[in-house]
């Protein structure tokens, strides 16, 4: 054999190779030309070298063989391509269920690695080495089909989605993860979920999809704040809701910019494991909310569109005109006073009027959306544009929301890309839930205590004043008609959430992403009271806000796989958000015409002393994690954030959060690698800390705010503290232990999830009320401890997968339980103040060793001999004092559920969305005044007329009716708050393939559906979801509230 | 980085404030704020307490003369709130002003005097109604829990903080509105009377008096008696020894022209509440001289609890600015005040009405008649020497006329041992041990742990 001699580095052509070696030894070569004719260069290194060894570089590699005869060389195909070349062709497609090409997706012949991608089309054509070889076919998102080839020149497959979607990605802080890596717990909620039927807020969509996650709702307004709990409420001092990230922006809070058709999918992180590296922003659960990102393919257009009508669930029985004079008689009798009505009037009326009929109304909500998307291998997008527009069931109240969104990716090199999204969003709703109150001050409160002999209107047309319509009535009660015309509260808000991202790959395993955003909300909220409402000259105001966070993120990331076992990665980062708020109120009392509304504030006769703020806060992060797997089988997360906040005292400024985790896929196992029942079978572990941030921004100043008042008849300047006094704070610390089991059956048919854990949180962050003698009535403390502990259950099945039939089964249950541990001084701290004339108390405790906000107050007795209350005297000191309040009811539930059924038959599709939440109490503040307050003209429900205390009936629901009732806060007003209600039903019908393909569309979806329309609840007001006082201490109180309606949906999705 | 997590509120904290003489006057300010949101709901809601007031609604269960129930307690809590908001202010003037750095020693004492006049006054409320309470002094303001101290120890602090304002503040107002050293006196004058020391009560009165600044507003009618004594638009009169005032703006204006007020009298221009009432046929009424200017103060308006219904015209308005906001002032100490307080003292030093005690009573009365004050008149009482009771009986009648709707009636009836006998005439009724003293508040017992709630609670709670 020769020697060949190559004198300089070189790119050359395989015939040039075989030139050298020619001209320096006596080879000849045979081969046939095309083997060379689509390679590339090869490049040669300056050296001596052997025959063999150049032949062997360039040649191995194109998976050509050589032989070298005595002065010959034989190129010919290595033995693998020769098997290829007996190939068999086959052609395809590929589509989902609805018949929706599926560009992209994988086809590979199993045991090679023989493989091709559909095309924009879902068409394929591939060879296959065998007859009997078999083609897997797969696509993120669906499962993975196996076909064995057979005779078949055309194979055509249809892809079920994926129930199990071991293989998904899943989105998780600063970066995502394979669902099957995951060692926190970590719910998803997809897309079709989310947009299953019109809410004005996205996380409406998430209530009842992701066990451990409790979605509250304060009332039924239209635009109405929305509370997610997530593992139940660690914090008493407001800050319990998880932190929401949009699309990689830590959001300042409700995400409500966000059109649901939007959505891409939501992500929930509950352990400590998933969301210390949101540090101190952590404690509440983190939300990752990721829109939709344009895919590579041909340009989508996607068009939603739908109309509800909302209706009042059901009406309270309320007495009527002739119950109603009877009623008022009966008062007056037992308190010895002259009766109101003769017989004679009280036979001449009849039904009278019933006030609900005039604040309630039939309302529509119209819901429209276009989403284009596409791209190529360079740049891809997501257009979309959207209109939601809701009426609300109490005249007047609206919600309207207009956005535009834009998601853009761009290489601009192999190693450089930049993404940028955007959210553009004008919100403007009209607010009318004035609730709360007492004898009928309030909208809501008047609809139910307004007299039915009473009429809206008098003779001359105008609206009657109820308070003087009879002596009896208490003067405090507000004819409805005026907050209905007369009342007017506009909210307009443009919201701009956009961030800019420049990712560097200078190698494979290493990425430094340096991030920008800006999230930018401006109000402006008008009220105008006019000169035709009760008393009332015109009163305009005017209020705006500018909210600005500015965000900086850069994060290094690395990637490696060593060896065959050891897959690694680590993130490291530093941020910084800030936070500026502004404010600037002027408003104007008595005004010659209505014309000026809020818009001429000069007109008004007096000028009230204009107002403006500002507050500021920072946060200083540097975060980093650790991800290590071995052998796929034990997988290790550690990570660790610390945050510097400005909120908080010196000293006290940075805290630190670490977490680890650790998984055991089980399934991986040599012994448990091939069994047939069990595919999959995960323990998961995590411990960890987090963070609240629960404090406004100079909670920690004592600072003195400024006022007016009068000498000389002139303005002078005031300065004084407000009503809370500032301490000393530190951050309040969540720990977290998980538990966590993952368990799929029969090729992931089923999966069950299921998960244990204990939260610890101490430094509780509270307002202690104070004696009022201090002339502050609360200050901030880290005042205690707070424990959270639960379990959480999900089932997700496919029942049945024909091609004809298909039915899903997704459910999710989850048990918490909420305890104070340890108070300051062991003391407990009254909340929930609650006035009501008939009743003014505190109606929640904050107690060692029980749930918080669990309901305080006195146990009833029966009745005395004159029909009045009478009070437990739990203390046997023979009165009856505030020693003798106890735990009368649990607004927490025992736990909450959600379960989905989705069944298709053909093009049918039936989906079935139930949630309920058992064993949580309502404490019904509006049966207080509603039940209770006689004397003061006040419709009621009729049961109080037909079961009260007399002689013969002393076993009563309700007392003596007289005016000196006896109430105090009691069980009485107590009620189980239990509920199960079909959230949604809805029949789908898609059109068959050929038929939308010939309109020119990718598909084609109508639908019908009812939201509310079944509940079983053993509440007796107008809906069991109620928090008229939010979501933090004070869950489950009702007090006049706007409930929830039902509604009833038509829409139309489109995709061309 | 670090400096980046500083806080820069852009605003002051009571860290850096109270330096100047700027400063500490708005911090002094502030103790009226509490105050004055109050007084209009305290006034009427003492006088429903007397023989001559009722309340409507919620409100008429304080002529049951029962104790208050739960929404009326907690009504009073709201008092209760506002006069230790006001202690609160003072206390943080008293404390902080002296270490002041840009502030002389002079101007120190000055506001620290209007500091410590109004934490008297207000503890002089607070004493009366709800007896011995929580004494919060600067030395105490942070302290949590503290028990209630007894009525002597508050009075000692009354007069304690009194005698400094007499000796501090200036002769003359700096603003109308401010307490001069004659409203110390007036104030100190009215504490000794209730704490029976007539001999002090007489010599402040007589200070008052004989410095000559002041004198009765002359009437010849009851029109004169709404504008130039109680009028919307008066900046000041020379009755004026302490008032709160009001102004026509939006917050700061008085609000008990809302509360007595019915629409059908056209006196107030956004109609009222009308949830204080009188009643012809109560003997107070019948008995009371027709020919007085003061019983024309009252209105017969039937709106629907019987044709005997009176409705109060003494604060008229017409052109207030919300129904929250009219422009009068309201009256803390009037000049004939400090008449009938030196009236009575002298009464009480001499054993018997001296021809200066009747003079000071009747300069009182001829004005009500819309005579000239300083003339004697066929009005005027008439005493011997030895009529005692009948005489003192005398100042109360008219201290009863004279200060309808200013709060002082039920007070005088419990300070001279009168209040059972005249409500029992009056309005026939008996009044429970309860109704002498109102309440500790809730907020208040629930959260001071040295206030035991069994056994520091006041009678009847």
């Amino acid at each position: 054999q020769g020697k060949v001699i190559i004198e300089e580095d070189q790119y050359v052509t395989a015939d040039k190779v075989f030139r050298i070696i020619g001209e320096q030894t006596n080879y000849n070569f045979i081969y046939p030309k095309e083997f060379f004719k689509d390679l590339p260069k090869f490049q040669l290194k300056k050296g001596e070298f052997t025959v063999s060894e150049l032949l062997d570089q360039i040649l191995r590699r194109n998976n050509l063989d050589f032989s070298l005869g005595n002065n010959t060389i034989l190129i010919t195909e290595s033995t693998l391509v020769k098997e290829l070349r007996q190939q068999y062709q086959v052609t395809g497609s590929v589509k989902d269920k609805q018949g929706i090409p599926l560009a992209g997706a994988n086809i590979i012949e199993k045991g090679t690695s023989n493989g091709v991608v559909a095309d924009f089309d879902g068409n394929f054509t591939m060879e296959v080495s065998r007859p009997d070889a078999v083609l897997s076919f797969s696509f993120i998102g669906y499962e993975t089909k196996d076909v064995p080839v057979g005779q078949n020149t055309e194979i055509k497959v249809q892809l079920a989605e994926d129930a199990q979607g071991l293989e998904e990605i899943v989105v998780i802080g600063y970066g995502t993860v394979r669902k099957s890596d995951l060692t926190g717990s970590v719910s998803q909620v997809k897309s079709k979920d989310i947009n299953a039927f019109p809410a004005s807020n996205v996380l409406q969509a998430v209530s009842g999809r992701a066990a451990g996650v409790q979605v509250i709702q304060n009332n039924g307004s239209p635009g109405s704040p929305i509370s997610v709990r997530i593992r139940g409420t660690n914090s008493v001092q407001g800050g319990n809701d998880p932190l929401y990230v949009v699309d990689g922006f830590p959001f300042s809070g409700n995400p409500t910019q966000l059109n649901n058709s939007d959505i891409e999918s939501i992500e929930v992180l509950k352990d400590a494991s998933a969301t210390a590296i949101y540090g101190s922003r952590g404690a509440n659960g983190v939300v990752l909310i990721t829109t939709k990102q344009g895919k590579e393919g041909k340009t989508r257009i996607d068009i939603e569109t739908s109309t509800s009508m909302q209706s009042l669930r059901k009406k309270l029985s309320l007495m009527n005109a002739r119950e109603y004079a009877r009623f008022q008689n009966l008062q007056a009798a037992n308190d010895n006073i002259p009766l109101y009505f003769t017989d004679q009037q009280i036979n001449s009326y009849s039904e009278g009027y019933d006030w609900q009929d005039l604040i309630f109304q039939d309302a529509p909500i119209i819901s429209t959306s276009l989403n284009v998307s596409g791209g190529n291998s360079k740049t891809r997008f997501s257009l979309a544009g959207g209109f939601f527009g809701q009426e609300g069931i109490i005249k007047g109240s609206d919600y309207n929301r207009y956005s535009l969104r834009l998601n853009l990716d761009h290489n601009i090199s192999e190693k450089i890309s930049v993404n940028f999204n955007t959210t553009l969003t004008h919100l403007k709703t009209e607010r009318k839930d004035s609730g709360g109150g007492h004898r009928g001050n309030s909208m809501i409160g008047a609809a139910l205590s307004a007299a039915p002999i009473s009429q809206p209107y008098d003779e001359n047309g105008n609206y009657t004043v109820l308070g003087n319509e009879f002596p009896f009535v208490a003067p405090d009660i507000i004819n409805p008609l005026n907050f209905i015309n007369e009342l007017s509260n506009v909210t307009k808000a443009n919201v701009v959430l956009s961030r800019l991202a420049f990712t560097y790959q200078p190698i494979e395993e290493l990425t430094l992403k340096v991030a920008g955003g800006i999230e930018n909300r401006d109000d402006r909220s008008d009220g105008y009271r006019s000169r035709n409402f009760y008393n009332s000259e015109g009163i305009a105001g005017v209020s705006t806000g500018q909210f600005r966070s500015l965000l900086s993120e850069t994060t290094l990331a690395y990637n490696k796989v060593f060896g065959e076992k050891h897959r690694f990665s680590a993130l490291a980062g530093f941020t910084y958000q800030d936070f500026v708020k502004t404010t600037l109120s002027a408003s104007g009392v008595g005004f010659l015409s209505d014309e000026f509304e809020t818009h001429n504030l000069g007109a008004a006769q007096n000028h009230n002393v204009p107002g403006s703020s500002y507050s500021k806060s920072v946060l200083l992060s540097y975060l980093g994690r650790i991800n290590y797997t071995y052998s796929d089988r034990y997988l290790f997360t550690f990570s660790f954030r610390t945050d510097g906040s400005s909120r908080y005292s010196p000293g006290n400024k940075w805290g630190y959060f670490p977490s680890g985790a650790v998984a055991w896929k089980l399934s991986e196992e040599e012994f448990l690698k091939d069994n047939s029942l069990i595919s999959d079978l995960k323990i998961r572990g995590s411990w960890g800390l987090t963070g609240s941030q629960a404090i406004s921004p100079y909670t920690t100043l004592n600072q003195l705010s400024p006022g007016n008042t009068v000498f000389d008849d002139q303005l002078v300047n005031t300065f004084a503290p407000g009503s809370s006094l500032p301490g000393d704070l530190k951050w309040e610390t969540t720990e977290q232990f998980d538990l966590g089991l993952d368990l799929g059956l029969w090729e992931g048919r089923m999966v069950f999830n299921a998960d244990f854990y204990v939260k610890n949180t101490r430094d509780l962050l509270n307002v202690v009320r104070l004696p009022s003698s201090l002339g502050f009535t609360s200050t901030v403390q880290n005042v205690g401890k707070v424990q959270n502990k639960g379990i959480e259950l999900g089932l997700d099945t496919r029942i049945l997968s024909g091609s004809m039939f298909e039915w899903d089964l997704f459910g999710n249950i989850s048990f918490n339980r909420n305890k104070v541990v340890s108070l300051y001084n062991g003391e407990d701290i009254l909340g929930a103040s609650i006035n009501v004339l008939v009743v003014g108390d505190n109606a929640t405790i904050l107690k060692e060793g029980r749930p918080i906000g669990q309901f305080w107050g006195f146990k009833e007795d029966g009745y005395d001999e004159g029909g009045r209350i009478k009070f437990q005297d739990l203390d046997g000191d023979g009165k009856i004092t505030a020693n003798d309040k106890t735990y009368i009811g649990d607004p927490n539930p025992k736990f909450i559920y959600g379960l989905n059924s989705s069944m298709r038959y053909k093009n049918f599709e039936l989906t079935l969305f139930i949630q309920g939440s058992q064993g949580n109490d309502i404490l019904n503040v509006s049966s207080i005044p509603s039940t209770l307050d006689y004397g003061q003209g006040m419709n009621m429900p009729k049961e109080v007329l037909y079961d009260h205390w007399t002689p013969e009936n002393q076993n009563a629901k309700y007392p003596l009716i007289s005016r000196n009732v006896s109430a105090r806060m009691s069980d009485r007003f107590v009620e189980d708050g239990s509920y199960l209600r079909f959230k949604n039903i809805q029949l789908a019908y898609n059109l068959p393939a050929g038929i939308s393909e010939k309109a020119g569309f990718r598909n084609i979806q109508m639908y019908v559906s009812a939201q509310n329309y079944i509940t079983f609840t053993r509440y007796s007001w107008w809906d069991p979801e109620v928090n008229s006082r939010g979501a933090g201490t004070q869950l489950g109180i009702d007090h006049y509230s706007y409930p929830i309606p039902k509604s009833l949906t038509v829409g139309l999705r489109l995709g061309l | 980085c670090e400096g980046l997590l500083e806080e820069n509120p852009k605003s002051v904290a009571v860290e850096n404030f109270y330096n100047t003489p700027e400063d500490v006057e708005s911090a002094v300010n502030a103790i009226y704020t509490p105050l004055r949101s109050i007084r209009a709901e305290q006034i009427v809601i003492l006088d429903a307490h007397s023989d001559w007031g009722y309340g409507r609604g919620s409100r008429a269960q304080y002529n049951d003369f029962a104790g208050l129930n739960t929404s009326n307690a907690n009504a009073a809590g709201a008092r209760w709130d506002s006069f230790y908001k006001a202690i609160r202010n003072a206390n943080l003037v008293i404390a902080n002003a002296p270490n002041g750095d840009a502030i002389s020693q002079e101007e120190v004492d000055f506001y620290v005097a209007e500091a410590r006049f109004l934490r008297a006054l207000t503890y002089f409320d607070l004493v009366r109604n709800w007896g011995g309470v929580p004494l919060r002094t600067e030395e105490n303001m942070q302290q949590g829990d503290l028990p209630r101290s007894t009525v002597d120890e508050v009075y000692a602090l009354i007069v304690e903080d009194l005698r400094f304002a007499e000796q501090y503040l200036d002769e003359s107002p700096r603003q109308v509105g401010r307490p001069t050293v004659y409203a110390a006196k007036t104030l100190l004058a009215d504490v000794y009377l209730n704490l029976g020391d007539y001999e002090m009560a007489l010599q402040k009165s007589g200070e008052v008096i004989r410095s000559g600044n002041f004198s009765l507003v002359p009437v010849t009618s009851v029109k004169d008696i709404q504008t130039n004594i109680f009028g919307a638009d008066l900046l000041t009169s020379t009755e004026e020894i302490f008032y709160f005032k009001y102004s026509r703006d939006t917050d700061q204006g008085n609000f008990i022209l809302w509360i007595l007020n019915h629409p059908d009298t056209g006196h107030f221009n956004f109609g009222g509440a009308y949830a204080h009432y009188g009643d012809a046929a109560n003997p107070f009424y019948t008995e009371w001289d027709d020919a007085d200017l003061r019983k024309g103060l009252w209105d017969q308006v039937d709106f629907g609890l019987g044709t005997t219904t009176l409705v109060s015209s003494k604060y008229v308005e017409p052109a207030a600015v919300s129904r929250n906001d009219g422009g009068n002032d309201l009256p803390v100490y009037r000049y004939a005040e400090v008449l009938l307080i030196f009236a009575e003292a002298e009464a009480r030093v001499s054993g018997g009405p001296t021809s200066a005690a009747i003079d000071a009573l009747n300069q009182v009365h001829r004005r009500a008649y819309g005579l000239d004050s300083g003339m004697e008149s066929e009005v005027d009482l008439k005493f011997s020497s030895g009529e005692s009771a009948r005489f003192l009986e005398a100042v109360l009648q008219e201290r009863g006329y004279e200060f309808q709707f200013e709060g002082k009636r039920w007070l005088d009836l419990k300070r001279t041992g009168k209040a059972q006998e005249m409500i029992m005439k009056n309005k026939g009724l008996a009044i429970a041990e309860a109704h002498y003293l109102w309440p500790i508040p809730i907020s208040e017992i629930n959260f001071n742990g040295a206030i035991n709630p069994e056994t520091d609670q006041n009678p009847g709670y």
